[in-house]
């Protein structure tokens, strides 16, 4: 981990707070550059995608003493950053890589507290996972052995504890785990946080069309707004990743709805985190990106927001139709959630929205080298997973991209397991 | 799931316009009204008919000839129903007020005629209770046929600030005072240029005599700069013409910077009816215009669903004739509310939200040039239950200001186009039936 | 039932005429403040279309604009009041 001395640092950012950072930006790069282990570096480094990955890979790349300038073709978190549940949680993980993975990221949110990084933008809470009947119920004690085995704690709820900590919300539960020590993070507060911190260039609405090479090097990035020299270039791209790619049909957008409700009256159910239903442990990843199967699934998570509202997701659907909602999929998420907490049927339907998961063909992220350039990277098909995983991606990118030995063992991910090259056009 | 050939929306005199037009054309039509009766804003019926407020005899003439040939139709009216909007799939959402269910309608062609919303432009102290929008003072006053109780004042600019003390006072409350923002006088080109819509100049004439009989005559150029709570009532900064500061104590506040068409962030969708607006909701105009717009609406659905329908040149004269009113009064006001650069900071903003001047400002003082997307996930703006109907123009003049280069963001960007269009409980969500059982 | 028609509001029985809104009734009863609202700013009666939110109170237990709605016999109206989390 990058160590750097935390209390000037925090000291430094409290008193910029959220308005005034155009200076307290710059002293803070100013700071950090001489402190981080890594030597100052003129190099540059051209990062495609202001999503979660791009700024968080931006943040400690240009903290590592490169010159980072992120290219986005809208403007910064308006893909799937923007547009997720902000679950920061191992809680639906199947064992495996990526639980490994989502246990560190979770600790690395906690660190990025810590070090004055994030400040107010990740909230620390529990998860309960709720099973309503029998067959919910031995789906949930496997899968909470499970995360109890990858040292995840896990408190299982029953009887009064249950009544205690959730029953008022969730009467037909007969149990629960809840996953302790997982949090919240809104995309796009992380995405605003690190752009206030500075210390990189955004050219917005600046759509990168290729590369410009050399004996397969890349030399710099070619845009709307023109060719820029870079020395690197990561791929922070989502589901538009695809369009630089020689495969392009590796990443397909899979479509979730999410429901966002009015703020929570006296009447309204209260719980202390999110609860998930059994269910969603079925849904989420059972349907490979490629499976001619069923097209749609829904799970079901209730989400206290600290605004007050909720937020009641959320759908996956092979489709990429992303400004549309439909009453289907809507009304069936809402009966599910009313019926695990039925006192929500109180609140209102403020607004419904969708976003787009970058899913890949085996379900496992892409990070890592792409073919026929030394010096170009990608990290991208994170599909639900991206604001959890989003800053530690963005560490290990900088890591990778630095020829430092990552924190986490990313071989599972390793890029070069599709033999990924470049589309001719780009 | 099936529907009418043909739904409409609002029960004002476009809606009713265009449903009686279609009908006439032998089209299945259902109309939809949110509120309990019919009228809309304009010919809001009162609670008691034994008590009314006084509106123009030609206002109350052209009601009943529309509400006769609604009678006579084979119009399908159902009131307490909201729209929500158009789902994914392009069926029409409705909330049924009266069971508390989310009903969906697949109608060929869709008509909006929604109305307007108020302009209210921000000053310290618009977002408190007591302080209301002119127009929806005046609803209920047409609703109740009582003058609003207590001490109250009008301010900001537009023919409604006229029309609104007029009937107060006939109902024996004139306001305390109306403050018009626009210096400008009726002037012998604006008169002449209604001769053609003389009902105009009756009507100004009418609220005007009874306003000098009254002693409340709008004071030009005078606006309001703040309103702040003072033992239970409303101390409110009224600055006047020559930039004289003084203060009234008024039990409320009736404010108006003019109207838009409720535009309702309602597009046409691909898979959705044919869609087409109506009246104010497409262009403010009023309610004459509205009468002959609906008949133009009808005209475009009947044309898209192969159907000849009447002759329309009429409608379009008298389209053209309102037009050319509107725009003669419009000169006579200044809807541009106060410079949003000389407010204090803790002047709310978008009301829903909580959200203030100053913490828009926030939010531009970095290099990067802000969007509408980071106004609205990062400031909150326009995020709230009103959906940025009340504030987006306001926020996106304000960018606008201190942005001159680049593309400031527009306010339909905050406004958004998604469904639902205003908020629906969960309680009638729910009750959606499945258009695929098997799930 | 009494001898005039009401509603409660807030536990306050509120007369009504049996054909208006909530938010005339309400209006007439000189109660202007119709909650603490989502986000501070105070509930109130504003744009009388139904398009602000402002008026939006608890009937029977569900949240409806007062401006939009009935007031009937027997209705339990209450105030807005949020939990924050």
């Amino acid at each position: 981990m990058l160590r750097f001395t935390p209390v000037s640092f925090v000291s430094t950012l409290s008193a910029g707070v959220l308005h005034s950072d155009r200076t307290s930006s710059f002293r803070v790069g100013d700071m950090l550059h001489p402190q981080g282990n890594s030597p100052r570096s003129s190099r540059s480094v051209a990062i495609v995608g202001a999503g979660i990955v791009g700024m968080s890979a931006a943040h400690f790349l240009s903290r590592a003493g490169w010159q980072v300038t992120v290219y986005d073709a809208g403007v910064v978190a308006s893909g799937a950053t923007g547009s997720a549940d902000g679950a920061v949680s191992v809680a639906s993980k199947k064992p495996g890589p990526l639980m490994t993975l989502a246990v560190a990221a979770v600790k690395f949110y906690e660190q990025l507290i810590a070090e004055g990084v994030l400040v107010d933008e990740y909230l620390p809470r529990s998860t309960f996972v709720v099973a309503s009947d029998d067959e919910e119920l031995s789906v949930l004690e496997r899968h909470a052995g499970e995360l109890e085995a990858a040292s995840v704690p896990i408190r299982m709820l029953r009887g009064t504890a249950l009544t205690e900590v959730i029953g008022a919300a969730a009467p037909t539960a007969i149990a629960a785990a809840e996953v302790q020590r997982e949090g919240h993070a809104v995309g796009y507060r992380v995405v605003e946080r690190l752009r206030r911190l500075g210390g990189f260039a955004i050219r917005r609405n600046c759509r990168v069309s290729g590369f410009t090479s050399s004996n397969g090097h890349i030399t710099g990035v070619i845009t709307e707004c023109g060719t820029e020299q870079a020395d690197a270039v990561l791929l922070a791209t989502g589901i538009g990743s695809m369009h630089f790619l020689a495969e392009s049909d590796l990443i397909r957008p899979r479509k979730g709805q999410l429901i966002v409700t009015d703020r929570a009256g006296a009447d309204s159910p209260h719980f202390p985190g999110p609860l998930m239903s059994c269910r969603y442990l079925v849904s989420k990843g059972s349907q490979p990106a490629n499976s001619a199967a069923a097209s749609r699934s829904l799970g079901l998570v209730i989400d206290p927001l600290r605004t007050g509202q909720f937020l009641i997701g959320g759908s996956r659907e092979d489709r990429d139709d992303r400004e549309t909602a439909d009453g289907d999929i809507v009304a069936a998420l809402l009966r599910d959630a009313v019926a695990l907490s039925p006192s929500l049927a109180r609140l209102r339907v403020i607004r419904v929205f969708s976003g787009l998961r970058a899913a890949t063909r085996d379900g496992m992220p892409i990070v890592g080298r792409v073919g026929g350039a030394d010096n170009l990277w990608i990290a991208t098909g994170f599909e639900g997973d991206g604001i959890c995983l989003g800053p530690l991606m963005g560490r290990l990118c900088q890591q990778m991209i630095c020829g430092e030995p990552p924190d986490q063992d990313i071989s599972a991910l390793d890029a070069t397991r599709f033999r990924l090259t470049l589309a001719a056009a780009a | 799931m099936s529907g009418p050939q043909a739904l409409v929306i609002g029960g004002g005199p476009a809606g009713v316009s265009a449903a009686v037009a279609l009908a006439r054309a032998g089209i299945d039509v259902t109309l939809c009204e949110q509120g309990p009766r019919l009228g809309g804003a304009i010919h809001r019926q009162p609670d008691d008919q034994t008590q009314s407020v006084r509106v123009p005899r030609a206002h109350k003439q052209r009601w009943q000839a529309l509400s006769d040939e609604l009678a006579a139709s084979t119009v399908k009216v159902l009131c307490r129903h909201m729209f929500a909007g158009i789902e994914a799939t392009g069926a029409v959402l409705l909330e049924d007020r009266n069971t508390g269910r989310l009903v969906t309608r697949r109608p060929a062609a869709l008509v909006l005629a929604m109305g307007a919303i108020e302009r209210v432009a921000p000053v310290p102290g618009w977002h408190l209770p007591g302080v209301v929008s002119a127009g929806g003072l005046q609803v209920m006053m047409k609703s109740t046929g009582r003058a609003p109780s207590g001490a109250v004042l009008i301010a900001g600019s537009g023919p409604l600030l006229v029309a609104l003390a007029a009937q107060m006072a006939s109902l024996g409350n004139a306001p305390v005072a109306v403050l018009e923002r626009s210096p400008r006088l009726m002037s012998l080109r604006v008169i002449a240029s209604l001769l053609r819509t003389p009902a105009y100049l009756r009507e100004a004439a009418g609220y005007v005599g009874t306003l000098v009989r009254a002693g409340c005559l709008p004071q030009r150029g005078a606006f309001v700069t703040a309103i702040v709570p003072k033992d239970g009532r409303l101390s409110v900064s009224v600055r006047d013409r020559g930039g004289r500061e003084r203060q009234l104590l008024v039990d409320r506040v009736a404010l108006h910077d003019g109207l838009l068409p409720n535009s309702n962030g309602t597009a046409a969708h691909p898979n959705g009816p044919f869609l087409v607006r109506a009246g104010d909701c497409r262009e403010v105009l009023g309610g004459a215009a509205a009468l002959a717009d609906g008949r133009l609406a009808a005209q475009a659905v009947l044309a898209h669903l192969g159907k000849r329908g009447s002759d329309s040149t009429g409608a379009e004269l008298a389209m053209a004739r309102e037009r050319q009113a509107q725009a003669a009064l419009n000169t006579l006001f200044d809807y541009s509310g106060r410079d949003p650069t000389e407010l204090p900071d803790d002047t709310i903003i978008c009301r829903c939200e909580g959200r203030t001047l100053g913490q828009l400002r926030a939010m531009l003082d970095s290099r990067d040039p802000v969007s509408a997307r980071e106004i609205k996930l990062n400031g909150r703006f326009g995020m709230g239950a009103c959906q940025g109907r009340f504030c987006a123009e306001w926020v996106a003049a304000f960018v606008a200001s201190q942005h001159a280069d680049g593309s400031p963001p527009q306010s339909s960007e905050i406004v958004g186009s998604r469904w639902p269009v205003k908020p629906v409980p969960i309680s009638a969500f729910v009750t959606l039936p499945p258009s695929h059982p098997s799930e | 039932m009494s001898e005039v028609p009401s509603f409660l509001f807030d536990g306050k029985a509120i007369p009504h005429t049996g054909n208006e809104t909530i938010a005339a009734a309400l209006d007439r009863a000189g109660i202007h403040t119709l909650g603490t609202g989502q986000a501070g700013c105070a509930g109130r009666y504003f744009c009388g279309i139904g398009a602000c939110q402002a008026c939006l109170v608890i009937v029977d237990g569900t949240r409806m604009e007062a401006c939009l709605t009935p007031a009937r016999s027997g209705l339990t109206v209450k105030r807005f009041v949020p939990v924050s989390s």
